[in-house]
């Protein structure tokens, strides 16, 4: 879904005016066999034909297709009406004529499309023009696949359009080795956002003003971006397709290669037509019928994780930010001042020292230094010429050593993705609130909390997006909406010795608030800080934060009806065990415009994993006088 | 990685070039590595440019009108012997695009980058110990080479596994 940002490489289109086929063509008795046979057969409604032209139902009745190029249609009317699609795709295989925005002879264009027609009307291709698609050989012959993976890059908080990761495939070669899937080519669905666009292309982006494109860069090039620049851990799913099924991905893919899509971010996005490339290779497959209203890339992942028997093997590609915290975790106190000194060049000294250690040693901690110093190039851009300058040093000195580095199996810090919780969570629970109780039910679209169940999802990262809770209190005989929130990210970047991002929180909705002579009062919410973490591992792992904030609160209940002011916020969460978590957080807050007030809240929450998709909260909030303990349940689906 | 961000701008940037071309040649198949256009742009302009424009190339497929002129089918704008000429190519552009985790991993005698790179350059799987040694053996003389240019790099690992005992003798090219 960050592939909205990615300019690069998307496919360019020359968009001439469609070109009139099939009226221009000589009558074959042929063809009229053919359209006949097709119309008997009933292909037209056959769901290989509605995946080929990616067909959706209508609401009350028909058929439009999820294209918006209509050069990907040979009929006029082929975008709502697939017999019509499907006759002239038959008469248009009778002439060399080149058609859609790729101009090449329909054979060639829609290759798929012939060859299913081919093998459903078993047509004899002696009656037809012979016709040679070199383009297409050339660009299948250089693919030289013999399966495909699908890559997952992992969450981004830093980039609005990468909240919620990327999916892509990449198509193995034969005689491929495990250092050498590099060389793969990928292919890559993505929005193409003009350069000039401004800050506000995610909004467009969620209403479908971009067009989608495919593409297919080759996989260094996607490792570079998400695992030296971004920072993303990577896992790759290779899938089992067979050597037919896979021909048909790419040749669907080649037809879908010269058209476009409207990009839709949540839903018809860069997960979603994949899904559907999947679907044309194995059409047992049903997959893109699963998503309804958006399609996040986790849980395309997890679809096709439960798919059975498609998933051969997951691998785990780390980003180099985990390369480099989990070769530090191995370092001794000393050997972590030396990668420093090393790092900062080295003093006459250190020099002295670094010589005491063995040629293995000096080999990891100046390989710990050089990835250290890649990373530092590329977070911190403004010194970027000074730490490539120092690379350099620390690589020629690691040159001299003539040994190579022994291979680190780097573990994750999060596990596979699949195993996460799925994206959408509804909860039911009852509680107290200073002398009343109440039932409640809640809604959430979209997507972790730092107290939901961590495994499979990025650690320290929380995207809350649409999420309503409706509570009825008992003695107050009131039911009423109780909370609300648009959107409520919060990131967090553990600091130590070598890194140092700040972390951040934005949070706007609207909860129930106990002010002045008003009990139960909506009070709209816009709340966002800057702050910084730490991590410890005394039990398990403790993650401390604390922020500096501002807050803006609109609410009858106020004086003037707002307040505008600032403070902090401090907190920590922690695993009790493995499927206990508590986060305890404290915030004083002073408000200095509007109603001149001041809030301490405190907020103390546990969460017990039942299941996968399931578990257990026991939450106690307070702000002023104003105490409420929530006992819930959660299913995530 | 600059030169990767670079490569991409780049290839911003002749998206556009080539669009145009494309528009204004109207099919004729002449813009394979090496042939016709393509030779022009890459002869006209840094090295960077055109490995952006042959990344282009490898990297779109049917309708950007290059890979039809892949080259294979247009012997009369020089390129005869396209399929060598696109493979040096692929070497080139890896180079270019890689050129930081290249040298960090031929300091370090081994690594996926590099391990690819003695694919694409012919260096049979039996030879890739003495090719990442020899790698790291000349390690300043490559990264020198690298940083006027990558395509210079490749030209110098060449000479050096022309000059190598036992890589000379497996080297398919």
């Amino acid at each position: 879904m960050q592939t909205f940002v990615q300019l690069l490489i998307v496919l360019l289109i020359s968009v001439d005016p469609q070109l009139i086929l099939a009226t221009a063509l000589p009558d074959s008795p042929y063809r009229a066999e053919l359209i006949q046979h097709a119309l008997e057969a009933n292909l037209a409604s056959e769901r290989e034909w509605h995946l080929l032209l990616h067909y959706r139902q209508n609401l009350f009745s028909g058929y439009t297709s999820e294209a918006d190029d209509p050069q990907f249609f040979l009929s006029p009317s082929g975008r709502t009406d697939p017999q019509s699609e499907l006759e002239s795709t038959i008469a248009s295989l009778f002439s060399d004529e080149p058609v859609g925005s790729s101009k090449q002879p329909a054979q060639c264009a829609f290759i798929a499309r012939y060859h299913w027609l081919k093998e459903r009307l078993a047509i004899d291709d002696t009656k037809l023009p012979p016709i040679r698609c070199e383009r297409f050989d050339m660009w299948f012959n250089e693919l030289n696949a013999e399966s495909v993976t699908l890559i997952f890059a992992s969450a981004f908080l830093d980039n609005p359009a990468s909240m919620f990761g990327h999916t892509f495939l990449r198509v193995d070669q034969k005689g491929q080795t495990e250092q050498t899937r590099l060389l793969a080519y990928t292919i890559n669905y993505a929005a193409e956002v003009p350069p000039d666009e401004g800050p506000l292309y995610p909004i467009k982006g969620i209403f479908g003003g971009f067009k989608g494109y495919f593409a297919t860069p080759p996989y260094y090039l996607k490792v570079q971006e998400y695992r030296d620049i971004e920072n993303r851990d990577i896992w790759e799913y290779r899938l089992h397709f067979s050597e037919s099924q896979v021909r048909r991905l790419l040749e669907h893919a080649w037809e879908l290669g010269s058209t476009y899509f409207d990009y839709f971010f949540f839903k018809e996005n860069c997960s979603y037509h994949i899904l559907s490339l999947f679907e044309y290779a194995d059409p047992t497959l049903r997959l893109t019928d699963q998503f309804h209203v958006w399609t996040v890339p986790a849980d395309t992942v997890r679809l096709i994780a439960t798919q059975p028997r498609l998933v051969e093997e997951v691998v785990y590609r780390p980003s180099r930010r985990t390369t480099i915290r989990r070769k530090w975790e191995r370092l001794s106190g000393p050997e972590r001042r030396m990668v420093k000194e090393i790092v900062n060049d080295r003093s006459p000294e250190a020099i002295a020292e670094f010589k005491v250690f063995s040629s293995k040693d000096q080999a990891f901690l100046l390989d710990v230094a050089s990835d250290y110093l890649r990373y530092q190039s590329e977070t911190d851009k403004k010194h970027a010429a000074d730490y490539k300058e120092r690379n350099r040093k620390v690589l020629v000195e690691r040159s001299a050593l003539r040994i190579p580095s022994e291979d680190m199996k780097i573990l994750p810090f999060a596990d596979h993705p699949d195993l996460g919780h799925s994206t959408s969570r509804a909860s039911v629970g009852g509680g107290w609130r200073n002398n009343d109780t109440f039932e409640e039910v809640t809604v959430r679209a979209g997507y972790h909390d730092l107290l939901d169940p961590e495994i499979g999802h990025t650690p320290d990262a929380q995207v809350e997006l649409a999420s309503v809770s409706v509570r009825h209190y008992n003695r107050a005989d009131q039911t009423r909406v109780e909370r609300a929130t648009l959107v409520n990210v919060m990131s967090l970047s553990p600091m130590d010795s070598l890194f140092h991002s700040p972390s951040w929180k934005f949070n706007v909705g609207m909860n129930t608030i106990r002010f002045n002579s008003c009990q139960l009062c909506s009070n709209g919410v816009l709340n966002g800080g800057v702050g910084a973490a730490v991590e410890s591992h005394w039990l398990r792992r403790e993650v401390f934060f604390a922020f500096a904030e501002a807050e803006g609160d609109y609410s009858k209940a106020y004086e003037d009806h707002y307040r505008v002011g600032g403070g902090g916020t401090v907190g920590l969460y922690g695993d009790l065990a493995d499927r206990w978590r508590l986060m305890v957080s404290g915030s004083y807050l002073r408000f200095a415009l509007g109603d001149k007030s001041d809030d301490i809240r405190w907020f103390v929450g546990s969460r017990y994993t039942l299941a996968q998709n399931w578990a257990l909260r026991l939450e106690y909030n307070h702000r002023d006088h104003d105490n409420d303990v929530l006992f819930s349940i959660q299913a995530f689906f | 990685m600059r030169t990767g961000l670079l490569a991409v701008r780049v290839i911003v940037a002749l998206l556009a070039v080539q669009g145009g071309v494309a528009l204004a040649a109207g099919g004729v198949s002449d813009m394979g590595p090496g042939c016709g256009l393509g030779k022009v742009m890459w002869e006209g302009n840094t090295a960077a440019n055109s490995i952006g424009g042959e990344l282009l190339i490898s990297t779109t497929n049917n309708t950007i009108l290059p890979w039809q002129a892949f080259g294979i089918t247009t012997g009369n704008f020089g390129c005869k012997n396209s399929g060598k000429l696109w493979a040096e190519q692929k070497v080139n552009m890896f180079a270019t695009v890689n050129f930081e985790n290249l040298s960090q991993e031929m300091a370090q005698g081994q690594g996926e980058h590099l391990a690819s790179l003695a694919s694409l350059m012919g260096v049979p799987a039996g030879q890739q110990e003495e090719f990442f040694a020899m790698t790291q053996d000349r390690y300043n003389a490559l990264v020198k080479a690298g940083e006027s240019s990558p395509v210079a790099m490749i030209k110098a690992i060449n000479d050096a596994i022309a000059a190598h005992p036992v890589l000379a003798q497996a080297s398919t090219r």
